[in-house]
C-alpha cells in the first residue's frame, strides 16, 4: 500500500515540478555559498600578503623612529569562517570578517565597515538557509494542503475509508511519504554540500541537519493540524499561506522593528565623537594631565618620564590611549545594548519557529550577532596585546631593525562557543509535538465524521 | 453612460459579496493594524535618527569651532563628521537605509566608509525585512488583492452564473472592468485612509512648511503606488477569468506574487553579484596603495615624484634648501599628496561603483517584468533611500573632506613658517578664527529631477504596464470563453 501511495504521489506532475524546482534552487544556493566561501578565502590570502608587504615596506621607510612606524602599521585579525558558513551566510555579509587596526585609539577603528553594495544587502542572500526557511515550507504546503479534502471533494474519500481499515493510519501514511521525500531532498542537498563545499562531518553539521529536519517536520505538523480541521481545499490553501506569510514575513519583521526601537543605540555616534574629542583636546592641554592618566592606567610604564621636548611619542600614545579611556563609558554602553538586542532576539525567537531556525542556523555557522560581538571583544584584546608589546619599545625608541617584523602574522579568532542541543532543538520539538497532538485529537474527535 | 452603469453595478455586487465574508473583515483589520504599527515605528525611527544625527552634526560643528589656535594640519586630522539625515518620505519607505551607515568621519589623507549601519548592529532577524508602509503597500496589499480577487470571475464560472451574465448582454470587457473596479473600490477603503494619515504625518514632520520638491515627490509616491495596486487588481481579475476553477486561479496568483516579491528580487540581484564580483575592502585599499606608491608617496622621503617637485621648487626660487622657500614647504607637499591620493581613490571608487552598477543592472532590467522591483526602486528613489542617494551622500562627503583638507593645507602653506621649531619650542600655530572658513557640512538630498533621471527605467516600465493593462483587457475580452 505504501509503495502504491508513493508511486501515486511521485507520479503527479505538480510533485515532480515542485521537487525539481526546489532541488534547482538548492543547487543555486550552494553555488552562491561556494562563491561566498571563495571570496572569504581570497580575502584572507590578500590580508596575509598585504600585511607582510605593508609591514616590511613601512619598516624600511621609518627605520629611525619606532613611534612613527607604529603610527602607520596595521595588524589584522581574522574572524574564522567555517565551511558551514556557506550554507548560512547570516550577518557575515554586513560585518567584516577581517579587522585591521593600528595601535592608536581603538574605538575610532573598531566599527569600520566592509565595502558593500547596499542593493545586495537589501535583497539578501540566497543561501541554503534561505531556501530551507522560505521555500521548503511552500512546497510542504502545496504537497499537503488538500490531503483529505481533495478526496472528499472528488468523492473518493468514502471508498478510501471503507477499503482501508484505519483511515487515520492512511492519513499518516500520506504524510509519511511526503515527509520522507522532503527529508530525502534535505539529506541529498546537505550531502552534496559536504562534498562540494568541504564541510566536515562534525557536531555543527549534525546540529544543522537536525534543525533542518525538525523545521521541515514543523511545517508538516502545521499542515497536519490544518488538515485535521476537515475544511475544504480552498480554505486550507488560504489559511496555510496566511500562516506562512505570518511566520516568514510579518512576525519577524514586526519583532525586528520592535527590537530596533526598543534598544536604540545613539551611543554608536556618541562614542566616535567622544573618542575624537578626548584625544584631540589633549594636544592643547597640560601634558601632565594626560601623562598622569596614562600612568594610572598602566603603572608598569610609570618609570618612563616625559621627555623635555615639545613632542614625544610617549605623550602621543598616551593621548591616543586617553581617547579610548575617556570614551569607555559609551563603549561599554554600546556593547551592553548590542548584547541586549542579541538576548532579546534569541528569547523571542524561541516562540517563533521560523526565526528560531534562522537564528540557530546562523549561530551554528558563526554568522550571528553573538559571533560579531565576540569578534569585537577579541579585536579589543588583540589591539591591547599589540599595544602592550610595542609601548615599551616605542618609549625606549628601540631599534626598528632589531625587531623581527616577519613574526607579525595575521592572527585568527576562532569562536569556540558551543550551541547547546536543548536550546537548539527544544522549541521546535515542543511546537511539533503540540501541533501533532492537537491534530491527532481533532482526528479522534471527528472519527465518525469520516464516514 | 449606460455602459459605465453596468460596470458600476458589477463592482458594487462584488464589493457586497466580498464583505459577506468575515475573513475579509479580519484580514482588512489586521492589515490596518500593521499599517498603524508601521507608521508609529517609522515615525519613531525617523525622529530618533534625525535627532541624534542633528545633535551630533551640531555638536561636532561647535567642537570644530571651539578648537584653540593650532597648526592647520592638526585641524585637518581633527576632522569633521558627515551625518546623514533622513527625508520625510523615508518614514514610509526605509529602503536601503538600514544598510547605509549613518556617519562618515572625514579626515586628512583618509577616505572612510560610512559606519554604524542598523544592519551591522542587528541580529539575523533584519533579513526577514522590516515593517514599513511601503512594505505593506508593495508586498502585503497585492496579496490581499489576490485573496479578494481570485474567485472574481472563476467562481461565477464554477457556479454557472457567468453564462447567465454574458447572455444578458453584458460584454466581457464590461464584466472585467466591473470586477476590477469592484476590487479597486475595496482596496481603496484601506489605501485612502492610509494616504490621508501618510500626508498628515508627512506635513507634521515638516511643521506644515513643505517645499515644492518634497510635494512632487509625495504626489508621485502616492500616484505610483495607486497605479501599482490597480495593476494587481487587474491581474487578479484576468487570472481569475482565465482560470478554470477558483483553486487554480488562486494557486497561479500566489505563484505570481511569490515570484514578483520574493524570488525575482533576490535571484536577479544574486545573479548580478555572482557574475560581477566586487573587491573586498582589503583588496580595494591595497590596490589604491599600490597605485599611490607608483604615482608618488609623500610619506616616503626618497620618492622620485616628490624629489622632482623639491628640485624644481629649489631651482625656481633659486634657493638651496626648502627652509628658505617663501612658503611652507611641507604644506605644499601635503597639498600635492592629497591631490594624488584623492585622484587615485576616486578612480578606484568609480571602478568599484561601476561593478555595483553592473550588479544592479540585472534587477533594474527585470523591472520590466516585475512591477514590484520597479515600484520598490521608484519609491526608494522618491524617499531618497535608494542606492543612488547613498552614493550621492558618500561622494558629497568625500568632496567636503577633500576641500577641508586642502583648505587646511593652503592655510599651512600661507601662514606657517618654513623654519621648523626646535624640540623645545612651542609649535607653530595660526589663529582659531580661520576654523570658521570651513563651512558646515550640509547634505541636501537629490531633487526630483535627479531622482526621475536615475529611476527612468522604473518610470518607463510603469507606463508600459498601464498600456499593457489595456491591451491585456482587450485581448482577454476578445478571447475569453464562458465555459
Amino acid at each position: 500500500m505504501l509503495a502504491l501511495l508513493f508511486k501515486n504521489f511521485i507520479r503527479s506532475k505538480g510533485t515532480k515540478i515542485g521537487l525539481i524546482f526546489l532541488l534547482l534552487i538548492c543547487f543555486i544556493s550552494l553555488l552562491i555559498g561556494q562563491q561566498f566561501q571563495e571570496k572569504q578565502q581570497n580575502n584572507i590570502v590578500e590580508a596575509v600578503n598585504y600585511q607582510k608587504k605593508h609591514i616590511a615596506r613601512n619598516a624600511a621607510f621609518h627605520k629611525d623612529e619606532m613611534g612613527l612606524l607604529l603610527y602607520y602599521i596595521k595588524f589584522s585579525l581574522i574572524n574564522k569562517t567555517l565551511p558551514i558558513n556557506s550554507l548560512s551566510i547570516g550577518q557575515r555579509d554586513v560585518n567584516p570578517s577581517i579587522q585591521s587596526v593600528t595601535i592608536r585609539g581603538l574605538e575610532g577603528q573598531k566599527y569600520d565597515s566592509e565595502l558593500n553594495n547596499p542593493n545586495n544587502l537589501l535583497s539578501g542572500n540566497i543561501d541554503f538557509s534561505f531556501v530551507l526557511i522560505y521555500l521548503f515550507p511552500l512546497l510542504i504546503i502545496v504537497f499537503s494542503y488538500n490531503l483529505v479534502s481533495e478526496e472528499k471533494e472528488s468523492g473518493t474519500w468514502k471508498i478510501v475509508a471503507t477499503q482501508s481499515g484505519n483511515t487515520f493510519l492512511y492519513i499518516l501514511k500520506l504524510f509519511y511519504i511526503r515527509i520522507l521525500s522532503l527529508i530525502a531532498l534535505l539529506t541529498i542537498v546537505l550531502f552534496i554540500a559536504v562534498l562540494f563545499l568541504n564541510i566536515p562531518f562534525d557536531k555543527s553539521l549534525l546540529t544543522f541537519y537536525i534543525i533542518g529536519f525538525l523545521y521541515i517536520l514543523f511545517w508538516f505538523a502545521i499542515c497536519f493540524f490544518i488538515v485535521s480541521l476537515h475544511k475544504n481545499s480552498n480554505f486550507n490553501a488560504v489559511i496555510l499561506l496566511t500562516i506562512w506569510l505570518f511566520l516568514i514575513i510579518i512576525l519577524p519583521a514586526t519583532i525586528n522593528t520592535y527590537i530596533v526601537n526598543q534598544y536604540p543605540i545613539p551611543e554608536a555616534l556618541e562614542l566616535t565623537v567622544k573618542q575624537r574629542n578626548a584625544y584631540h583636546e589633549k594636544w592643547d592641554m597640560d601634558k601632565k594631565i594626560t601623562m598622569d592618566q596614562f600612568y594610572d592606567h598602566y603603572p608598569q610604564f610609570a618609570h618612563y618620564p616625559l621627555p623635555n621636548t615639545e613632542f614625544s611619542w610617549l605623550w602621543y600614545y598616551a593621548m591616543q590611549q586617553a581617547g579610548d579611556d575617556d570614551s569607555v563609558k559609551q563603549s561599554q554602553e554600546l556593547e551592553n545594548k548590542l548584547e541586549q538586542r542579541n538576548r532579546a532576539s534569541q528569547l523571542i525567537a524561541q516562540f517563533v519557529p521560523t526565526l528560531h531556525a534562522q537564528i540557530q542556523l546562523n549561530e551554528i555557522a558563526k554568522a550571528d550577532l553573538g559571533n560579531q560581538l565576540l569578534f569585537l571583544k577579541e579585536t579589543k584584546q588583540f589591539h591591547e596585546k599589540m599595544r602592550l608589546y610595542f609601548y615599551s619599545k616605542i618609549f625606549d625608541n628601540a631599534d626598528v631593525s632589531k625587531e623581527n617584523w616577519s613574526k607579525f602574522k595575521v592572527e585568527t579568532f576562532n569562536d569556540s562557543s558551543e550551541t547547546s542541543f536543548s536550546k537548539a532543538f527544544l522549541p521546535l520539538l515542543i511546537f511539533n509535538l503540540a501541533l501533532i497532538g492537537l491534530g491527532w485529537m481533532n482526528f479522534r474527535k471527528s472519527k465518525n465524521y469520516f464516514f | 453612460m449606460k455602459s459605465l452603469h453596468t460596470e458600476i453595478l458589477i463592482a458594487k455586487h462584488l464589493k457586497n459579496s466580498v464583505f459577506k465574508n468575515t475573513a475579509v473583515f479580519i484580514i482588512m483589520l489586521f492589515i490596518g493594524l500593521i499599517l498603524l504599527y508601521a507608521v508609529l515605528s517609522g515615525w519613531k525611527n525617523y525622529t530618533s535618527q534625525n535627532k541624534t544625527s542633528e545633535k551630533h552634526q551640531h555638536e561636532s560643528r561647535e567642537d570644530w569651532l571651539k578648537n584653540p589656535d593650532k597648526n592647520p594640519h592638526r585641524m585637518a586630522h581633527y576632522g569633521n563628521f558627515a551625518f546623514r539625515k533622513s527625508t520625510p518620505l523615508s518614514v514610509f519607505e526605509f529602503g536601503m537605509e538600514p544598510f547605509f551607515g549613518n556617519a562618515i568621519f572625514l579626515e586628512a589623507h583618509k577616505q572612510n566608509t560610512a559606519n554604524f549601519s542598523e544592519a551591522g548592529f542587528s541580529s539575523s532577524m533584519l533579513r526577514f525585512g522590516e515593517i514599513s508602509i511601503a512594505m505593506v503597500l508593495q508586498i502585503l496589499m497585492p496579496l490581499l488583492i489576490f485573496f479578494l480577487g481570485f474567485n472574481a470571475v472563476a467562481a461565477e464560472r464554477e457556479n454557472g452564473t457567468l453564462k447567465l451574465l454574458l447572455s444578458q448582454g453584458i460584454s466581457w470587457k464590461q464584466l472585467l472592468m466591473g470586477k476590477i473596479l469592484g476590487i479597486v473600490s475595496v482596496i481603496m477603503m484601506l489605501f485612502i485612509p492610509t494616504i490621508l494619515i501618510l500626508v498628515f504625518i508627512w506635513l507634521l514632520l515638516q511643521n506644515f512648511t513643505i517645499s515644492a520638491d518634497e510635494t512632487i515627490k509625495m504626489f508621485l509616491f502616492i500616484l505610483f503606488h495607486f497605479i501599482y495596486l490597480i495593476f494587481f487588481c487587474a491581474i487578479a481579475v484576468l487570472i481569475s477569468a482565465s482560470g478554470k476553477t477558483p483553486k487554480k486561479a488562486l494557486i497561479s496568483l500566489i505563484g505570481i506574487w511569490l515570484v514578483f516579491t520574493i524570488i525575482l528580487p533576490r535571484t536577479t540581484q544574486a545573479i548580478g553579484a555572482y557574475i560581477y564580483e566586487a573587491p573586498s575592502k582589503i583588496q580595494f585599499q591595497s590596490n589604491i596603495e599600490k597605485d599611490i606608491l607608483k604615482q608618488g608617496d609623500s610619506h616616503n622621503p626618497n620618492d622620485l615624484h616628490y624629489k622632482a617637485i623639491k628640485d624644481s621648487l629649489l631651482s625656481t626660487y633659486k634657493v638651496d634648501s626648502v627652509q628658505k622657500l617663501p612658503f611652507n614647504y611641507s604644506g605644499f607637499i601635503m597639498t600635492e599628496g592629497e591631490k594624488i591620493s584623492s585622484k587615485i581613490y576616486n578612480e578606484h571608487l568609480e571602478k568599484l561603483l561601476t561593478v555595483y552598477e553592473k550588479q544592479n543592472s540585472f534587477s533594474k532590467a527585470v523591472s520590466f517584468i516585475d512591477p514590484y522591483i520597479a515600484i520598490k526602486n521608484l519609491s526608494m528613489g522618491l524617499s531618497n533611500t535608494d542606492y543612488d542617494s547613498y552614493i550621492d551622500f558618500q561622494k558629497k562627503a568625500e568632496a567636503y573632506r577633500y576641500n577641508m583638507a586642502q583648505k587646511m593645507n593652503a592655510l599651512q602653506v600661507k601662514y606657517i613658517s618654513n623654519i621648523k621649531p626646535g624640540p623645545n619650542d612651542k609649535p607653530l600655530t595660526i589663529g582659531k578664527e580661520h576654523w570658521a572658513d570651513i563651512a558646515e557640512f550640509h547634505y541636501e538630498p537629490k531633487g526630483i529631477t535627479d531622482v526621475l533621471k536615475s529611476e527612468i527605467i522604473s518610470v518607463i516600465s510603469i507606463i508600459l504596464w498601464i498600456i499593457m493593462l489595456f491591451v491585456f483587457i482587450r485581448i482577454a475580452a476578445k478571447n475569453l470563453k464562458a465555459i
